[in-house]
């Protein structure tokens, strides 16, 4: 029980959160589309970036993959009042929120992997190019579904809500240089933007691959903001569920 | 399975709840609630929409952290240490619905194994659940597909599986039909026959006056009444009501028989047994025809509550 966490039951909550998503198997399998389309521009424009593209939608659908919290956390607590009845039981807030998170990441994992695989088939990476690529993913997951987790506490009403799963979205998936190469960036913008969890990953991982130059501060600038943002944002969520298991 | 060490359900001393919103007015939702009740009890909270009943059970089932007062579950405090109360209680929240992309029988098994319950004590239990909430036929169909009433079956039948020592139910028969209703009370009885505690709100006092012990009249944040459904009956002057057709314009020929209440063209009395043939006397004498009947919890409930109106 490090740090006072209780965690019985959380895996029980987690296999019901894949069970329910697995229903919805549409919704995983669409899961693909927008990354995918991205993808067909990007091979008909700009071929020689398509390398660059399927990391960088790699990363966005690990993004999009907290934006399912959101939506899934807001919907069973608005819509559904099922946050009561796990609330009011033995399974802890840290339980229910780590559930619904990493239930999101385990059902919508098939829709990555098949961009891992046209990955390989384009670009094979290297060992340490591959583990840099999951370490950055876990981080981006942490960062995204603490922060859908959160929103999702802050309001009443689903209408509400989509305005800011769409804002999130492109904030941090469409507008920083997750789909294109940092380089095109004015120097200026390249600090700000690697403090950006998604646009620290997809940089770090192309220069991992080999795609794209950053210097070492960069490299050291990239990696600590997207570690301490994951493990900050993470522990965040937690003491946020915890505190929201009874209004105030 | 944790169980409870005190004889003592719950107690709650003084409880209030203030809701206060950014530029609105604070809301005073409980004023000062005091009660307390055993275990193996079933209690009704009733009270008109917005009197305080939802406020109170998200507070005493620790989802809601009241402004003052002290409440305890089993000897527990529910402010202080909530995760010692929650292996004790189960929630049907009020207006609650099933997972829509799971079915009853998935619901139940996996709130079960959730609680901790091992695989095949989950198993064995979803399936009595479910047979006993007539949910069999649709056990295996997606919670979507299913009419309301049978979407609250499942969320009953999910709470009552867990066969916790103390049940918190917010409507927990809202929506269903007369069959159903009586399925959950026959639950709910049993339960209680086990050991259980109960504590329900609900509308329908034909449910609150045939399922509990004890009931309690809530109004404005305040309890009115505490005590069983009979004596809440006795406490409105009377046992009978006369009521009388074209009665409405008599009314001072009837007061001095007992309360009387004008409604549209008719006319009640609330009186006592022995008086009934002088109110009759007087009815045939005017030519008003009036038939007899026992008085309601629901005619109890509104002269109870409608007193603080008319004080206030």
């Amino acid at each position: 029980m490090a740090f006072g966490l209780r965690w019985a039951g959380s895996g029980a909550f987690l296999a019901t959160e894949i069970r329910v998503q697995l229903h919805e198997w549409l919704a995983i399998l669409t899961g693909t589309l927008t990354p995918g389309a991205l993808l067909v521009f990007v091979a008909v424009l700009a071929p020689d970036l398509l390398a660059v593209t399927v990391i960088g939608a790699l990363v966005y659908s690990m993004f999009l993959i907290g934006q399912r919290v959101l939506n899934e956390a807001a919907y069973i607590r608005i819509d559904h009042k099922l946050n009561e009845l796990y609330h009011a039981s033995p399974l802890s807030p840290e339980g229910y929120f780590v559930g619904i998170a990493a239930g999101m990441l385990v059902a919508y994992l098939p829709p990555s992997l098949v961009l891992l695989v046209i990955l390989e088939i384009l670009y094979p990476l290297s060992l340490l190019a591959w583990l840099v690529l999951a370490g950055c993913l876990l981080a981006v997951w942490a960062v995204s579904a603490t922060i859908g987790y959160v929103v999702s506490t802050l309001f009443k009403d689903m209408k509400t809500i989509w305005p800011y799963s769409a804002l999130l979205t492109n904030l941090f998936g469409i507008l920083p240089p997750v789909f294109y190469p940092l380089r095109v960036l004015p120097d200026a913008w390249r600090s700000v933007v690697l403090v950006l969890p998604t646009s620290a990953a997809t940089a770090l991982v192309n220069a991992a691959a080999g795609l794209e130059t950053i210097s070492a501060d960069e490299t050291i600038l990239a990696a600590l903001a997207l570690g301490l943002e994951a493990i900050a944002l993470f522990a965040f969520g937690i003491y946020w569920a915890r505190r929201t298991a009874r209004e105030r | 399975m944790h169980r409870p060490v005190s004889e003592e359900a719950l107690r709650a001393e003084d409880v209030r709840k203030t809701y206060r919103s950014r530029g609105g007015p604070a809301v005073e939702a409980l004023r000062g609630v005091s009660l307390a009740f055993r275990r193996g009890e079933r209690i009704a909270l009733l009270g008109r929409n917005g009197a305080g009943k939802t406020t109170f059970l998200r507070i005493a089932s620790t989802l809601l952290i009241p402004t003052s007062g002290r409440i305890e579950v089993f000897g527990h405090d529910v402010i202080e240490t909530p995760e010692k109360v929650r292996p004790l209680i189960a929630v049907v929240p009020q207006e609650g619905k099933p997972f829509f992309h799971l079915t009853p029988r998935e619901q139940v098994y996996c709130y079960l194994r959730a609680r901790g319950f091992p695989k095949g004590v989950a198993k064995a239990r979803t399936e009595e659940a479910l047979d006993r909430m007539g949910l069999v036929e649709v056990a295996d169909r997606l919670s979507v597909t299913l009419s309301g009433g049978q979407k609250q079956r499942a969320m009953v039948a999910t709470v009552m599986a867990t066969e916790a020592p103390l049940m918190f139910l917010d409507e927990p028969t809202i929506g269903l039909d007369p069959f159903a209703r009586r399925a959950v009370w026959n639950v709910l009885r049993e339960l209680t026959r086990k050991g259980a505690t109960v504590l329900l709100t609900t509308h329908y006092l034909d449910e609150a006056e045939a399922l509990s012990e004890r009931l309690y009249i809530v109004e404005e944040g305040r309890i009115l009444f505490e005590g069983t459904a009979e004596r809440a009956k006795r406490q409105i002057g009377g046992t009978l009501r006369v009521s009388i057709q074209n009665g409405g314009e008599h009314k001072e020929l009837f007061a001095s028989f007992g309360q009387t209440v004008a409604e549209g063209t008719s006319l009640y009395v609330i009186t006592e047994p022995e008086r009934i043939h002088e109110v009759m006397d007087v009815a045939l004498r005017e030519h008003l025809s009036a038939t007899v009947g026992p008085v309601t919890l629901e005619e109890a409930f509104l002269t109870i509550v409608g007193r603080l109106i008319d004080e206030e």
